[in-house]
């Protein structure tokens, strides 16, 4: 109480009030969460203040989306948050297992229990629950060409709790042909690689997978081609603009005359680099009907244009930075930085190059091109919530895919690892460990039924019919999910039912490590607020 | 075609950028008009070069601010992000989700409730294009509408609560960015390193560089960037970053910025704690910001009232007040920037005077002394050039907008562009482009402080006053803007019914009496920051940054200050050699290089002893150097025992 005396407007609780403060809100953010899980949740549609609409089925989204206050609840937010950074996926589990240990802590607290016996139960359970993991994973073996089908499981498990399932199934084709696309053996897989690209055009089911890219852009002069076939692409980052070479130069003259001079030859370096690439033009396209296309990062003005335009060159100006790298690993050559020594070997290559316009948005689409490692997926949907949630869901999608590459093994889901792993603490685990540090054990244990609980809850099922059934399974030495059509077991490898095995190592690994945290708190001061007056 | 993308980013700027649109939109819409002043039809102004032309899905043509406007979640009020132009929505109902076949819940924020002013305006759309299917000449009555005029500026008088309740320019779906802070309040977004914390969630900076890429691929030669930044709280770091992105990317593309702050960023701090904090983050936010920009424009002052209560009756408590001031001046600085002319030199019947952002940062920045960061100084409203009731010339009419600056300048060394627009030659008669010429000239020759350079444009056209213009206008203002000699008292103040235009004149000024300000936070940054056991070097490695990368912001902004006292020391020494030196150290400054050091002559270095005494405000940056020169130098140490003498006697 030394902060009473020190600061006398400090709010203290004491020590049950502080631990049931951590509970509450633990438990009112699973609350919030809980209906989100699985291929029957509930989607969330978000109307913001001027009638903005977002709709997500996405744990994180909807983390980011609330305004949180309550400092225990952000606490949790911000770990389920990090878990979505670093593997992907399991926002919502990870919330929905805090919540659950405390819940289950509760009970014993309230008997009596000092939490650092609980805390100590969590830790061994825990450590049994990784190696158990470790055990129960499925090995799949990558090598040089990944088993498509077990890729597309995961991908599907993932998507199908985000989209209707004809769109998931849809999709789980779309990222795992574009995650295979830009995999190279022994090299880490960059997804920024796969552009994402959107139209507000048409309708969901028109997302296709383009294998070359997508710019959002087009050419800017009238007399350029919007169609081209067998273009050489010269991917560059020269500017072909005029401009004053040094803002603090100095740019003196003492006459119009000596201006337009000055001009004039900077003008000429301009046009020089177009004449550059204008040769090269000619030395690759003359005796051929091939094209040539410019997509150059820096700006190409109006008379450098008409230069490449009569030289019946298509130009693209002020491409994304990333571009450069996707447009090089898609139809090949290389990125230039400067029109000196230009040859044959830095242009890439593309069968189909055309424009498609949509209003005031142009697209330019690069296609057919030899051995793409870099690929855009093209999402359609007739109105922008709709197009971010496809986003959010691909952008899942092709996180699980990589994991599963990266991992290489998956892990059985529909909940048959969460009761497989319950089963293992309670009959091996519990027995191994003395004193009351079991109950620990046991309350985590039981916190692990979570997921499978919730599943048969949003599924309007009797959750502990759903469990009895399910572990009664297990006992019998099956290893079963929980179809949450029926709510009979099921066996989740007959089904492709599977989740990444990164994902629940680090719920299993972060959840733990909160909730004690949060249960040894015995003190809440909220001292120092910000005085300053809301004006 | 020379373009302009204009980028704001936090709630003032944002204020700022709402007045500064609608005079934009005034302006297009003055030409327009059948009946019309012949003046804003033949302004010679080119709006192509802040506006962008465009297409709808449905086909329809828009015009609209080539404009990014970064705010914090929320701070759009009754204004969706996507802009109001493009809006199909009603095409589809929104209740229909077509991605997921399962339960739906719907979790609605409450509404913002359209104001007055805004539900006008939705009418009037709606009324217009009613009119245009039914019949053209049916035109609602006007004294009914005078009524309801009146409402409306007393319902924006009376509240505004977001930059958008005044705002009555259609936005591109692209040009509206919210920043979003999980968890964080916006109250809270009031330092350097939160804005730092929030930038960092996902990938946001990212979409941000997307939008300027939109807006500048459609630009056939981009003159510069205009950029508006509300530097008081996180959003300076935010801006920071977005500077840093664009000097990386648009390395040639010269960027002019308005770091402003309302005058609530100057409230008294609640404890010691805070007011480090502040102190640190101006002083960071000052040096990081002027790093990455080409010409930096502080403004915004403590209160408004106290500078400019002869004509203006400005509430500092209301935003919506104090940002028209800032956002008219910012409106007179980019007239020339659009001036419809042949070449740097030509003159019009309407405007003179044409320059872009690459020149003018020459102009002001380019000279011997390389200072750019410049002073901001307007009449709002100019007096007329023959005024019989003595309200003085418009120079002696200008006033600061740029807090902390010395009041009275005599640097005889400073540049300025001057714009006046829509000037008055006596009552309400508008001048000539020669008249004013003629005035300013006069003035510049009479005046007892002359610039070294003086750029001067001048433009006919008045700064017009839209409808939702705050009543800020003292009595003594007629109908265009003229000062009235009969000031009859009465604490009405006018506004946008009584006032149809005012004349603007505006200054940019590179000047050493912007010294004070950099030397303030020089000094903050040195005390709190890098001095030994500091109270903020904690605070400043929370907000990401290291000791060597203070003590480069320190050296940048004493960099600063060396550029702006290069001149003072060179008149008063008069010593050719030392200037050298002078010449030498700052090099040695920014280079490092230490070589040139070992050839000195030993009388020359008894110069350097005359400078450095000269120079005593930069003691700690000549002192260390001196002590770098004395590893090699005998002769050295005795001068820096008498150097030490001398600043302490």
């Amino acid at each position: 109480m030394s902060i009473r005396v020190l600061n006398p407007n400090a709010e203290v609780l004491n020590k049950s009030a502080a631990l049931h403060m951590n509970i509450n809100a633990a438990k009112g953010l699973q609350d919030v969460l809980k209906t989100n899980l699985g291929p029957k949740g509930t989607i969330k549609m978000l109307v913001g203040g001027a009638g903005d609409i977002k709709l997500t089925k996405d744990g994180n989204t909807l983390l980011k989306e609330m305004q949180i206050q309550n400092p225990t609840a952000i606490m949790i937010a911000r770990t389920a948050v990090a878990q979505d950074d670093t593997s992907g996926d399991g926002t919502t589990s990870t919330v929905l297992f805090i919540g659950e240990l405390m819940k289950q802590s509760e009970r014993y607290i309230d008997e009596g229990m000092h939490p650092r016996v609980l805390v100590d139960g969590f830790e061994i359970a825990k450590k049994a629950t990784l190696e158990f993991l470790e055990k129960f994973k499925t090995p799949v073996v990558m090598g040089e060409m990944p088993d498509k089908e077990i890729l597309k499981m995961v991908a599907r498990t993932t998507l199908r709790t985000k989209l209707y399932e004809a769109l998931a199934d849809q999709l789980t084709d779309i990222v795992v042909n574009a995650v295979l696309c830009i995999r190279k053996p022994d090299e880490p897989i960059d997804l920024f690689m796969v552009e994402i690209m959107h139209m507000r055009h048409k309708f969901d089911v028109d997302t296709r997978l383009v294998e070359g890219l997508v710019l959002d852009h087009g050419s800017r002069h009238p007399d350029m081609k919007r169609r081209a076939e067998n273009c050489y692409i010269l991917t560059c980052n020269v500017s072909l603009e005029y401009e004053k070479s040094e803002i603090n130069a100095g740019f003196f003259y003492s006459n119009a005359e000596q201006r337009e001079k000055m001009i004039a030859a900077e003008r000429r370096q301009v046009d020089e680099r177009v004449k550059k690439i204008i040769e090269l033009k000619n030395k690759v396209c003359t005796g051929n009907d091939n094209n040539f296309i410019v997509i150059n990062q820096k700006g190409i003005d109006p008379p450098s244009l008409d230069l490449l335009a009569r030289a019946g060159i298509i130009a693209l100006r002020r491409a994304k930075r990333r571009n450069m790298e996707r447009l090089v690993l898609a139809c090949g050559g290389e990125a230039v930085n400067s029109v000196e020594n230009l040859t044959e070997d830095c242009l890439g290559w593309a069968g189909l190059v055309y424009e498609h316009i949509l209003g005031e948005e142009k697209y330019t689409f690069v296609e057919n091109v030899k051995n793409p490692h870099s690929c855009t997926i093209l999402i359609k949907g007739p109105n922008d919530h709709t197009i971010a949630q496809i986003k959010d869901a691909v952008r899942d999608g092709l996180r699980s895919v990589k994991n599963t590459i990266e991992d290489e093994a998956v892990m059985m889901g529909a909940g048959a690892f969460e009761v497989a792993a319950r089963q293992h603490l309670v009959n091996n685990v519990k027995k191994t460990v003395q004193g009351r540090a079991q109950l620990g054990v046991e309350a985590f244990a039981d916190a692990l039924l979570v997921v499978p609980k919730t599943l048969a809850e949003n599924s309007g099922l009797d959750t502990q019919d759903v469990i009895i059934a399910l572990t009664g399974e297990h006992d019998r030495g099956n290893i079963v999910g929980l179809n949450h059509h029926t709510g009979e077991p099921i066996d989740p490898q007959m089904e492709g039912i599977f989740d990444n095995y990164s994902v629940k190592r680090q719920i299993i690994n972060s959840g733990p490590v909160i909730a004690s945290q949060l249960l040894l708190v015995d003190e809440v001061i909220r001292a120092g607020r910000n005085m300053r007056k809301p004006s | 075609m020379r373009e302009i993308v204009t980028i704001q980013v936090g709630n003032f700027a944002n204020y700022i950028g709402s007045h500064f649109w609608n005079f934009q939109d005034e302006l297009l819409g003055l030409v327009e008009e059948p009946h019309g002043d012949p003046i804003f039809k033949n302004s010679s102004l080119d709006m192509d070069v802040l506006y962008r032309a465009g297409e709808t899905q449905q086909g329809l043509l828009t015009y609209s601010p080539r404009l990014i406007s970064v705010g914090f979640q929320g701070s759009l009020g009754s204004l969706s992000s996507s802009g109001s132009l493009f809006d199909n929505i009603s095409t589809y109902d929104p209740t229909d989700i077509v991605t997921w076949t399962g339960n739906v819940s719907r979790c609605a924020a409450e509404p913002h409730k359209k104001n007055l002013f805004l539900q006008s305006l939705c009418e009037e759309d709606q009324q217009k294009s009613a009119l245009y299917a039914n019949d053209p000449d049916k035109e609602k009555t006007s004294p009914q509408k005078q009524i309801q005029d009146k409402d409306l500026v007393e319902c924006l008088e009376s509240g505004v609560q977001f930059w958008t309740d005044f705002s009555k320019v259609q936005y591109h779906p692209r040009s509206l960015y919210e920043l979003h802070g999980s968890w964080t309040d916006v109250q809270k977004l009031d330092n350097y390193g939160i804005g730092k914390d929030v930038l960092s969630e996902g990938l946001q900076i990212e979409e941000m560089n997307e939008r300027l890429r939109f807006f500048v691929e459609e630009c056939d030669h981009v003159q510069g960037i205009q950029f508006i930044v509300d530097d008081s709280g996180g959003f300076s770091s935010v801006a920071a970053e977005y500077l840093e992105n664009i000097a990386d990317e648009y390395t040639n593309t010269p960027v002019l910025l308005y770091a402003a702050r309302d005058p609530g960023a100057y409230a008294f701090p609640v404890s010691q704690k805070e007011s480090i904090t502040r102190v640190l983050h101006d002083a960071v936010s000052f040096s990081r910001l002027s790093s990455f920009c080409k010409l930096m424009v502080p403004v915004g002052l403590p209160s408004l009232r106290s500078k400019l209560s002869s004509v203006l009756n400005v509430d500092d408590q209301k935003l919506f007040h104090s940002s028209a001031v800032y956002a008219a001046s910012i409106h007179s600085i980019s007239i020339p920037l659009r001036m419809e002319l042949p070449g740097p030199t030509a003159t019009s019947a309407y405007v003179s005077g044409a320059v872009d952002v690459g020149e003018i940062v020459h102009i002001l920045a380019g000279q011997e002394r390389q200072n750019m960061v410049t002073i901001l100084d307007t009449a709002m409203p100019a007096p007329s050039l023959t005024d019989e009731h003595n309200q003085g010339s418009i120079h002696r009419n200008l006033h600061p907008l740029t807090p902390e600056v010395e009041e009275d300048d005599d640097d005889l060394h400073a540049v300025e562009s001057l714009i006046i627009h829509g000037a008055l030659h006596s009552g309400d008669h508008r001048a000539s482009i020669s008249q004013v010429k003629d005035a300013i000239n006069a003035s510049y020759l009479g005046g007892s402080q002359k610039p070294k350079l003086a750029y001067l444009s001048i433009a006919l056209c008045p700064l017009p006053i839209p409808l939702p213009f705050p009543s800020i206008f003292g009595s003594c203002v007629g109908r265009h803007g003229e000062l009235l000699g009969n000031q009859s008292e009465g604490a009405h103040s006018r506004g946008s019914l009584e006032i149809d235009s005012i004349p603007m004149a505006a200054r940019l000024r590179s000047s050493k009496a912007v010294m004070p300000l950099i030397e303030r936070r020089l000094g903050n940054l040195r005390k709190h920051g890098t001095a030994r056991g500091a109270p903020g070097a904690e605070l400043l490695r929370s907000w990401g940054f290291g000791k060597d990368e203070v003590e480069d912001m320190g050296e940048f902004l004493s960099r600063l200050l060396m550029s702006l006292n290069l001149q003072m020391t060179l008149e008063q020494s008069q010593s050719k050699s030392a200037s050298e030196i002078l010449a030498h150290l700052v090099i040695l400054d920014s280079s490092g290089s230490e070589h040139c050091l070992q050839s000195w002559h030993s009388n020359q270095i008894y110069d350097l002893y005359c400078y450095v005494i000269l120079i005593n405000s930069f003691m700690v940056i000549s002192l260390s150097f001196l002590l770098e020169l004395g590893l090699w130098n005998h002769e050295l140490k005795s001068i820096i025992c008498l150097c030490t003498d001398a600043f302490k006697g």
